[in-house]
């Protein structure tokens, strides 16, 4: 059988392509194509012996199958507690078993193992905190998922998304005019009641380069405004790129292996043509991840490192807080019972557990903050991880997979979710607007909005 | 004075009188009305589902469904769409306020005509996403005047031909004054000019007598002269008053004493993001309460 004109094993490259397949409402015709879509078994075998390395391949073979790995998995614990669940039967029954079968696998199993490998786990990595033996089964998710892709066994509005990327650096069709334009368009609103608002573009080196979610730019650009305001009135040396402005990447949820250094090395390129002292990322927890944990292998950075270093928003406003760029007036600080999501992305997996702590310490009234059971690097995925949040055909799974965070914010009383991370704060929206529970979410930037002191020397003139 | 008019609608009731006051308009005036929905906000993600504004199902967008939206305008708006060919209709998806902002960045209009509250009408993404806020948020970061409709607007005949303006003597009232002067010249309309002295903190404060309020009501007096009238060369057909009270009781009474057909005001307020203060603004009270259209005026018009 032929691939399929839409499904099939060629990533998009351009924006034409783009089209046709956005056009193809909900992947009607990428689906139906996928049933006959053909298994390329010399390519995935060789792919394997290319790319699979000692890491894999040890976790692979040590895992005891104990099934220690079973309760740290939240949609095992969702699903009825469904042995299919356990993280170690997932990967075992799809990559190890493409491995053990040296990739004589068929149609059949590759869409059994894409469903696994995108509705069954969100790569949170909770389960390789639990595994006697240290077994990350979100990382080999992770690398499942790019053999998958290479094959053409991928959810439609990821093989989208991988392909804005390709095309527009950018996980949306958001073009860089677009964002420097969108920035432009802030300060315009905003300049009166900030005399003096600016947003320095491509300036070389200023402290602070600032990278975003397309998102922002696309259907929330407020989040640019108070980034922007929150930098002036900290009295920041910043600025933004005209290129390589985008942290977040798709391609990673994709598993588009080619298109993740792509989109990092446009932003690493930014930072070497513009010398920021810094880089600070936006609220994204999944962008974090891409571009400052994982990015620097897909780039073959030898240290391991961006280059110049790079740490997350909360980071940035907690030293802000700390040393008194940003003053919180006391009065202001949220008086109602609030409770706090830890990002996978950067909490349990780049070590950041305290950092938004101490912010909650500055913003929030003593006594008002009431963490969530089990927090910190314990801390259960908002259950829109690794992509999940953007899948229709998975859209069941997922709405199931929120009843975790659900009954976590319920048993803390809070009707204030602070969420310091895109993929989350969807979840939890969409969370609130499946069931009903009463809440409301935010970013931290809105917030510290509402209650920082603004210098006298940047207040209006009235 | 009006060539093209951006009509932002919900299309749903909570827009009907909004739409009687912005089809007249494109018609008396030979306005070009751009008819503007924001059919849906992105939901999951980065994906190509929304949920309908309308009727509160999720949708996956394509152009077919856009089609089909812009048709069930095209329907609800018939009898008006007949009277006028000069007219576009546009859906997008996005945060209302936000779209709104950016079409009429890129469009330029000479007013942007809303309906107010969608109050009990309308899903619950819709109120979520739309109810109040939306004209706040517009009202307040937009660089064009905003013409919001909420209640039946019982007053409103056709045309402009009695116009209110109220000031509060700030910054954006002289942009206010500038477009309202401007609009009774062209439209040959009479023009009232009014002060609401606000005495609600007298309450409890004894020192003021009632000669200290007169004494006030006089300065307020000398104010509009010197600020509006000096600027109004020989047009004649004006008056002035100032009364004291609740300002934004006291335009509402004002304006349907003079049976104005429009209330022209300065739009000051800088907390419309915080729900808690969403009926904060004199202007939003006037709103409400007002028996007709109210333009709301804030520091940036006529920046440009």
């Amino acid at each position: 059988m032929p691939e399929g004109t839409l499904c099939n094993r060629q990533p998009i490259q351009t924006d034409e392509a783009l089209k046709t397949l956005l056009s193809d409402t909900g992947g009607r015709q990428y689906y139906q194509e996928m049933q006959s879509l053909p298994v390329d078994t010399p390519l995935l075998w060789e792919t394997i012996q290319k790319t699979c390395r000692s890491r894999i391949r040890t976790w692979l073979s040590m895992c005891a199958r104990c099934g220690m790995c079973a309760d740290s998995c939240f949609l095992y614990r969702i699903n009825d507690r469904d042995p299919k669940q356990v993280p170690a039967y997932k990967i075992q029954s799809t990559l190890g078993e493409i491995l053990r079968r040296k990739g004589r696998v068929d149609n059949a199993f590759m869409q059994m193992a894409m469903e696994t490998a995108w509705a069954k786990c969100t790569c949170c990595n909770r389960c390789g905190l639990y595994c006697p033996h240290g077994i990350d089964m979100g990382v080999m998710f992770g690398y499942l998922r790019g053999l998958l892709y290479q094959q053409g066994f991928v959810p439609w509005e990821l093989k989208i998304g991988a392909g804005m990327h390709r095309v527009y650096h950018a996980q949306m069709d958001v073009t860089d005019a677009d964002f420097t334009e969108t920035f432009a368009w802030m300060v315009e609103e905003n300049e009166e009641d900030y005399p003096g608002l600016a947003v320095p573009v491509d300036k070389v080196g200023a402290d602070i380069m600032y990278t975003v979610n397309a998102r922002e730019v696309k259907h929330y650009p407020e989040d640019l405004a108070e980034a922007t305001i929150l930098f002036h009135l900290a009295g920041e040396n910043w600025t933004v790129p005209s290129r390589g402005w985008e942290q977040t990447s798709l391609a990673m949820f994709a598993g588009d292996w080619e298109a993740c250094k792509i989109q990092v090395e446009s932003v690493y390129d930014a930072m070497e043509r513009l010398k920021p002292k810094r880089m600070v990322g936006t609220e994204c927890g999944h962008a974090h991840r891409a571009t400052v944990v994982e990015g620097p292998y897909w780039a073959g950075r030898k240290d391991g490192l961006p280059p110049v270093e790079s740490i997350h928003y909360v980071e940035w406003l907690a030293e802000a807080l700390r040393t008194g760029k940003l003053k919180i007036n006391p009065e202001k600080r949220i008086k109602e019972p609030v409770t706090l999501q830890d990002s996978c992305n950067y909490v349990r997996n780049h070590g950041l557990k305290e950092i938004t702590r101490e912010i909650m310490s500055y913003i929030v009234e003593p006594g008002y903050f009431i963490d969530m059971s089990p927090n910190r690097e314990h801390n259960y995925c908002c259950g829109g991880g690794g992509g999940l949040n953007g899948i229709g055909l998975y859209r069941k799974q997922r709405n199931k997979a929120l009843i975790t965070k659900r009954d976590q914010i319920l048993s803390t009383g809070a009707k204030l979710v602070i969420a310091p991370c895109h993929n989350c704060w969807d979840a939890i929206r969409d969370l609130e607007e499946e069931y009903r529970i009463g809440i409301r979410w935010s970013f931290l930037k809105p917030l510290i909005l509402k209650m920082v002191e603004i210098p006298e020397h940047l207040k209006p003139e009235e | 004075m009006f060539k093209k008019i951006l009509f932002a609608t919900s299309a749903t009731e909570a827009c009907d009188h909004a739409a009687r006051v912005a089809f007249d308009m494109a018609r008396r005036y030979h306005a070009h009305i751009d008819v503007f929905h924001v059919l849906g906000v992105p939901t999951r993600g980065y994906s190509q589902v929304v949920v309908d504004l309308t009727t509160g199902d999720e949708v996956t967008l394509d152009d077919n469904y856009r089609d089909l939206v812009k048709e069930e305008i095209r329907s609800y708006y018939d009898h008006q769409i007949q009277t006028t060919d000069d007219f576009a209709i546009t859906v997008t998806i996005g945060h209302p306020h936000r779209e709104i902002l950016r079409i009429a960045r890129a469009e330029k209009p000479d007013i942007i005509v809303m309906g107010g509250s969608t109050g009990a009408s309308g899903s619950y993404a819709h109120k979520k996403a739309a109810t109040g806020s939306t004209f706040q948020r517009v009202a307040k970061a937009a660089h064009f005047p905003v013409l919001v409709i909420n209640r039946p607007a019982a007053s409103f005949w056709g045309g402009f031909f009695n116009v209110v303006f109220a000031t509060d003597f700030s910054d954006a009232a002289d942009h206010a004054f500038a477009f309202a002067f401007k609009l009774v010249k062209e439209l040959n309309c009479e023009f009232h000019l009014f002060h609401a002295l606000d005495i609600t903190c007298f309450q409890t404060d004894n020192f003021h007598t009632q000669d200290t309020i007169d004494d006030q009501i006089r300065n307020a007096i000398a104010q509009i002269r010197f600020r509006y009238v000096s600027k109004m060369g020989d047009f004649k057909p004006y008056a002035m008053e100032v009364w004291e009270g609740i300002p934004f009781v006291e335009i509402v009474k004002y304006a349907r004493e003079k049976q104005a057909d429009l209330i022209i005001m300065a739009y000051n307020t800088r907390q419309t993001d915080d729900p808690e203060a969403s009926i904060g603004s004199v202007a939003e009270q006037v709103i409400l309460r007002a028996n007709c259209p109210v333009i709301s005026i804030n520091r940036s018009v006529g920046k440009e």
